[in-house]
């Protein structure tokens, strides 16, 4: 898959179905992720990602556990967060986590880590939000060492110190997952990512394409800034939210009582109000097309589309079909016009096999070096 | 240039809040006028926002629009907020619009507040609803506001009173305004990054 990537996240939301006005178990919410992921390999997606919660009405509050089970039961697929909480999750188990799924799925592990959780649930991992922002540098800075170094000795703040920590398994072929960064809305996020180089994936459903647009330019220039190379070179990712039927019209009547009931944004803005000011976008597979297209006139050439199509109460099936137009009809297209234009500068979106390639050229001139030690 | 802007949350047509919104920003021009100042007007009707402000509360972001107008007020060197007093406080709608603005917009913004009512006897809304939400909001509350009853709009030397009350809270506000001189609005956006680098150069000296 050279060039970009394109997927969906997943928030894994147990949400009433407005127009029945049925809500499914929990069990069958995480039964209809899976399907969903599944359906996802089938249409050629490139990517999954699953979200990390710790309340109702969502349920993966397990991500490796449940992308493990996919791992088993896809070929292609490459299985990642959206967000794994740095905050919240003690580093050391991150690593051995996604160290374990990293060797089951021979390599289609990545993680994008967030701060992305609200107060009350910080003491129930032993954490205070007062901190967040201090404990996402501590808890990444010895994320990273754990991936990296063979023996680790470590003193922090927010954590009992580390003597003689050696990571079990090691990282497959001796890398670790490629790290996303995601963000709503903090500069911090972008600031984080630019500093050691990785990826920066601006979840950009809730806000403004403006906002979007100011928080990718910063991670751009700061990547440049620590010596990272050109700003066209920083790994950025977008999301996206859509609903489509082939008649606009009929995407638009279909999906109006989920957007107008969902909790994240209904009573509010109207959905044309909504999708004139956000990514969302309700209508054919044409409009979609154009309206994805668009969205490197702001952020630049960048490397991952993730979109969301399984929230808001929408049943199992209707998110099946969503995805065969998306695979039919919509992917293929953005692929090709990607493509086109693309200049030779702009990386393609990050691979094992290409971590474990640049890792073996490491010693070359302009392979990409960190900093950060 | 100096910038007011005048936050105005009368709800009618023609309205008394706007009314008093009017004489008060007209008293303190003319005062700065005096001085030899030439400050530039705006004002700012919540009506006209209704919708948009309620929903920026439940989206979580403004409208464009609405984003203009939190601008407007960012911009500026000093504030005059007028509200109608609903149930004992301001009206929903005017503490839903400050509810929404960003939350430093306000630091070190010279205020002067004013409010209307059917009777005088709500007059301390002035002090008990609007003076400690600004306050809370680091903004600097003018010591004198004006409270205008539908009686100050009656017969006889009410309205010359009223009048008086205008004139010496303009003069106080004028003469803070003065004193504040040129504001610089807050980056929260610049502060965020400038503290996250700093932590990051930290980690990775230690």
């Amino acid at each position: 898959m050279p060039g970009m990537q394109f997927g969906i996240f997943t928030v894994g939301d147990v949400t009433e179905d407005p127009t029945t006005g049925t809500t499914i178990t929990e069990h069958e919410r995480i039964k209809a992720t899976v399907a969903i992921a599944l359906k996802a390999e089938e249409i050629g997606l490139d990517v999954f990602a699953t979200g990390e919660h710790h309340n109702p009405p969502f349920t993966p509050s397990s991500p490796t556990t449940l992308l493990g089970y996919i791992a088993a039961r896809t070929e292609r697929l490459i299985l990642s967060t959206s967000t794994t909480l740095i905050t919240t999750d003690d580093p050391v188990k991150i690593a051995e986590d996604f160290s374990v799924l990293q060797h089951l799925s021979d390599g289609r592990t990545d993680v994008m880590l967030g701060r992305g959780n609200t107060g009350p649930v910080y003491p129930w991992f032993g954490k205070d939000i007062r901190a967040a922002v201090p404990l996402t540098v501590e808890n990444y800075g010895l994320l990273r060492r754990l991936w990296r170094e063979p023996v680790v000795n470590w003193n922090g703040k927010f954590r009992t110190p580390l003597q003689g920590f050696t990571l079990a398994p090691q990282p497959l072929d001796g890398v670790p997952p490629f790290v996303w960064h995601g963000s709503i809305r903090t500069p911090e996020v972008a600031e984080l990512a630019a500093f050691y180089g990785d990826g920066f994936f601006a979840n950009h459903i809730f806000w403004p394409a403006s906002h979007t647009q100011r928080m990718v330019r910063l991670y751009r220039e700061r990547f440049a800034h620590y010596g990272h190379g050109g700003p066209e070179q920083a790994i950025v990712g977008l999301g996206g939210q859509i609903f489509m039927r082939r008649n606009s019209q009929d995407a638009v009547a279909e999906f109006r009582p989920y957007f107008d009931n969902a909790p994240v944004y209904g009573h509010g803005p109207s959905m044309e109000e909504f999708t004139e000011l956000t990514p969302l976008t309700v209508g054919s597979p044409q409009q979609v097309i154009e309206r994805t297209l668009g969205f490197r006139d702001y952020v630049g050439d960048y490397q991952r589309q993730l979109f969301l199509v399984d929230h808001a109460g929408l049943p199992l099936k209707t998110v099946l079909e969503q995805l065969d137009l998306l695979g039919e009809e919509v992917i293929p297209v953005l692929r090709k016009e990607f493509a086109i234009g693309r200049p030779e500068s702009v990386p393609d979106a990050p691979t094992h096999g290409a971590l474990v390639a640049a890792a073996a050229a490491h010693t070359s001139p302009g392979a990409a070096g960190h900093n950060d030690e | 240039m100096t910038k007011l802007v005048v936050v105005s949350g009368g709800l009618r047509e023609p309205s008394t809040t706007r009314l008093l919104a009017d004489r008060i920003t007209a008293s303190v021009v003319e005062q700065l006028e005096q001085q030899g100042v030439r400050p530039e007007t705006t004002v700012i009707e919540l009506r006209r926002y209704g919708r948009a402000i309620i929903d920026a509360m439940l989206a979580g972001f403004p409208s464009t629009e609405l984003e203009d107008v939190f601008g407007q007020v960012a911009a500026a060197d000093g504030l005059i907020a007028v509200t109608p007093a609903f149930n004992a406080s301001f009206s929903g709608l005017f503490k839903s619009f400050f509810d929404v603005l960003p939350e430093e917009t306000l630091e070190d913004m010279p205020v002067l507040i004013g409010a209307t009512g059917g009777t005088d006897r709500h007059s301390l809304v002035l002090e008990h609803a609007l003076r400690p939400m600004f306050s809370y909001l680091h903004a600097v509350v003018s010591p004198r506001g004006v409270y205008a009853a539908t009686d100050d709009f009656g017969a006889g030397d009410s309205a010359t009173r009223l009048g008086e009350r205008i004139e010496k809270a303009a003069s106080d506000y004028v003469r803070m305004l003065r004193s504040c001189g040129v504001r610089t609005p807050r980056d929260p956006f610049g502060e965020d990054l400038a503290e996250m680098a700093h932590l990051l150069g930290n980690a990775s000296a230690s």
